[in-house]
């Protein structure tokens, strides 16, 4: 204990251990404080629950864009004339390419990723067009990255459209108008701003991924340092147990859904049309899902080695992949969106962007509250009843 | 360095590992589940769009547009929903809405101005822009087939266009050969991470300072099973890329393992520094899943690299995933160009040596 006896340190122990007090029953309470002790006592445990989501608040916020620009294209024109320079023009200044000529063999240039797309301008383009007829240019795209290369597709049709405008306005007037047009308005996030889309999200993401990993590990530990079986001597009963593990967690995990908070209102401008009350209730529950899975998983496996891999395995790529925070559950065969309800961030990824970005009522969300909540029961339970008071597995 | 000495210790290292049951099945078996299941269920193009048509029933244009857009199979025509357009948007009965205009589209458009109002959801914005894409092009359908009567309205220029490589654009084909990078880190690097740490822990290590080994053979000795293990699984998971969903291997076999092997010995290294670094295995385990998320984020698996900021994406020629998520797609389904294969690999093999170099620089062989 020399490292945190400094007064402060003391005094905070100290506070919290009141607090606990007050909320928990009073054997729980004081293993509540015994687990602060342990988190204050270890740096990195600390510097993770403050890390992580400034790690993915950064990178999220800042970095990552799904926006297709700046595509790499190469252009081969044979016929190098004044309308085969006006296509070139068109698509240089359409702002969603980088163009640059190509270095030979077209097929070559994409299985080198030199370019994403390669345009072959064939000789005599212009001749077409001088007689009337309708020139073809030929469009090569990588396929390997199928999202890109359908969003380059779509780009190039517009521009080969604008770019025949050009060429035909040197000649004649332009065309008509198209007879049917759409006045499209997106709702909830007019200017579709990819960060309202990704903070609510990554709400889901850090406080499951943080609650999952950090309990999964604390209570494997004392069964390999075989702490645990002093905890078993001690008049404890498993739910003490489970819930003064749980407690100081649900503290860190708070703190880490304030921070997204802050982070997404006043830095990234996101916009909050939900209760902050209903937002607080989700939060709660969902840390309470996650912190019982990561102790299920835990107590069920008493290996610190095997509850990490576990905890990544079912908490890490589920909550990333199928939780909808990017791949849309909507877009799954319909097995696979059966099989994510019983996923919790599926859920709270519901409520939060219910909350931040279309601000729904209680009503609207009680579908997936009362799932949480029925989950909460399940796992707390299980996790009690397999937590054997023996000592030999 | 004693080669029988090495040869033992690997061996007991390996022993250690599959003695676990679970390890076992989390080694060979999970990373073949976890592909089979991310590789059906993950699809980045976007389906099942709710659609609802408010428009009089006598409208044919405005419901012809309704219809098309079902027949593609991207959207779900929805017609028992809110009588208010806003309202079914808001409570999540659908995703877009066609409104037609006072008086009909078809009327409007004999008029010469057939304007229909589209609302879309822009909570998700990849869908919200996937919406607008398919319906522009289902109006120039109906433009064409309805309005000009098959005459092709205004001739443009056209774009011959050819998807190489993947001709139907299915997202598996990108999908899978990113998930098998990313498991193979993931498996790697959270057991080699633990490794020394645990020795520590265990009380073991004291054991091992004792015994006549020298502190390179005890790390290449963490190594080398590891590696071996790594390159057990790739061919399973390759096994259920080719078999479950018909990945293509167009490249030579060869040079698929020389790059797991620079790749997995890049993974396992980085595991034994951060294993090195740390006093007890909850630090390396989250050191481990701090290494791992960057990775996985910085790679250009999920996100596009090209749009990163540029110090950003300096830091991402750091990481071995992004080397070898290039080599896996380009070897599986370009058939590996020479020309992108030796450079990628080439920078695996050297951020392999440095990080060993570091890991054994770092290494202290003594209790404290």
């Amino acid at each position: 204990m020399s490292e945190d006896s400094s007064p402060f340190m003391l005094a905070l122990t100290r506070r919290l251990g009141g607090f606990f007090g007050l909320i928990l029953p009073r054997r729980a309470a004081a293993l509540a404080n015994k687990e602060v002790h342990h988190i204050l006592r270890d740096p990195y445990t600390l510097g993770m629950s403050i890390g992580l989501p400034v790690m993915m608040l950064l990178l999220f916020g800042e970095a990552i864009s799904f926006d297709v620009k700046d595509v790499k294209v190469s252009i081969q024109d044979e016929d190098n004339s004044t309308d085969s320079r006006l296509l070139v023009d068109t698509i240089r200044g359409s702002g969603y390419f980088v163009v640059s000529p190509s270095k030979g063999n077209p097929e070559e240039e994409l299985s080198t990723e030199r370019a994403k797309a390669v345009v072959v301008i064939p000789a005599g383009f212009q001749r077409e067009v001088g007689r009337g007829e309708v020139p073809e240019a030929q469009l090569l795209v990588d396929g390997s990255d199928n999202a890109t290369a359908g969003v380059v597709g779509g780009y190039m049709a517009g521009v080969a459209g604008v770019a025949w405008q050009h060429i035909l306005a040197r000649e004649s007037p332009p065309a008509p108008n198209a007879p049917i047009t759409f006045v499209t308005q997106f709702l909830f996030n007019k200017e579709l701003n990819s960060r309202w889309f990704m903070i609510p999200g990554l709400l889901v993401i850090i406080i499951g991924l943080l609650a999952v990993l950090m309990t999964a590990l604390t209570v494997a530990r004392e069964w390999e340092f075989g702490s645990m079986e002093m905890l078993l001597c001690t008049p404890a009963r498993p739910l003490d147990i489970i819930l003064g593990k749980v407690a100081p967690y649900v503290g860190m995990g708070l703190l880490a859904v304030a921070m997204v908070y802050g982070a997404g209102r006043v830095i990234f401008d996101v916009p909050f049309r939900g209760s902050i009350l209903l937002l607080l209730l989700g939060s709660l529950l969902f840390l309470f899902v996650s912190l019982s899975q990561g102790l299920l998983i835990s107590v069920a496996t008493r290996n610190q080695q095997v509850a990490f891999q576990m905890s990544m395995m079912s908490g890490m790529l589920p909550t990333m992949l199928l939780s909808g925070f990017i791949f849309p559950v909507e877009s799954m065969p319909i097995g696979f969106r059966i099989f994510t309800s019983i996923l919790p961030p599926r859920w709270f990824m519901v409520i939060s962007r219910g909350l931040f970005l279309k601000g729904a009522g209680p009503l609207e969300l009680a579908v997936p509250f009362l799932v949480l909540a029925l989950m909460c029961f399940l796992f707390v339970y299980f996790a009690v009843k397999s937590f054997k008071t023996d000592l030999e597995p | 360095m004693n080669w029988r000495m090495l040869l033992a210790f690997s061996k007991k290292e390996l022993v250690q590992t599959l003695r676990d049951r679970r390890m076992r099945s989390l080694l060979l078996l999970a990373p073949v589940i976890q592909l089979t299941l991310f590789g059906l269920a993950l699809h980045n193009e976007v389906r099942n769009i709710r659609l609802a048509v408010y428009a009089a029933p006598s409208d044919t244009l405005a419901w012809d547009l309704g219809r098309r857009a079902a027949g593609t199979g991207w959207f779900l025509l929805k017609t028992d929903v809110d009588r208010n357009p806003f309202e079914a948007l808001s409570s999540g009965q659908v995703d877009a809405a066609l409104v037609a205009p006072p008086g009909g589209l078809t009327q409007a458009v004999g008029r010469g101005q057939g304007r229909i109002q589209l609302l879309v959801d822009g909570t998700n914005t990849t869908r919200a822009q996937g919406v607008v894409q398919y319906m522009d092009a289902i109006r120039m359908d109906v433009i064409q087939e309805r309005v000009m009567n098959g005459a092709p309205f205004a001739p443009a220029l056209r774009m011959d266009t050819r998807m190489l490589y993947n001709p139907t654009l299915e997202s598996k084909y990108f999908m899978v050969p990113g998930v098998l990078a990313m498991l193979l880190l993931m498996v790697t690097l959270t057991l080699t991470s633990s490794s020394i740490t645990r020795e520590k822990e265990l009380g073991t290590f004291e054991t091992l300072l004792a015994a006549p080994i020298t502190p390179g053979t005890i790390l290449l000795g963490k190594a080398l099973p590891y590696i071996i293990l790594g390159l057990l699984d790739l061919p399973l998971i390759l096994c259920v890329s080719y078999f479950i969903f018909s990945v293509p291997l167009r490249g030579p076999i060869w040079e698929l393992y020389v790059a797991s092997m620079a790749f997995i010995g890049c993974t396992v290294a980085l595991g034994i520094l951060l294993s090195t670094a740390a006093q007890n295995q909850q630090q390396a385990m989250m050191g481990s899943f701090l290494t791992l998320y960057p990775c996985q984020m910085l790679s250009g698996i999920i996100y596009p690299l090209d749009n990163m900021p540029k110090w950003l994406y300096w830091i991402t020629y750091f990481n071995p995933l992004r080397y070898f998520a290039v080599l896996i797609r380009n070897i599986l389904l370009k058939g590996g160009a020479p020309a992108l294969f030796w450079p990628n690999v080439g920078a695996l093999a050297l951020l392999a040596t440095v990080l060993l170099l570091v890991a054994w620089k770092r290494f202290k062989p003594t209790l404290n």
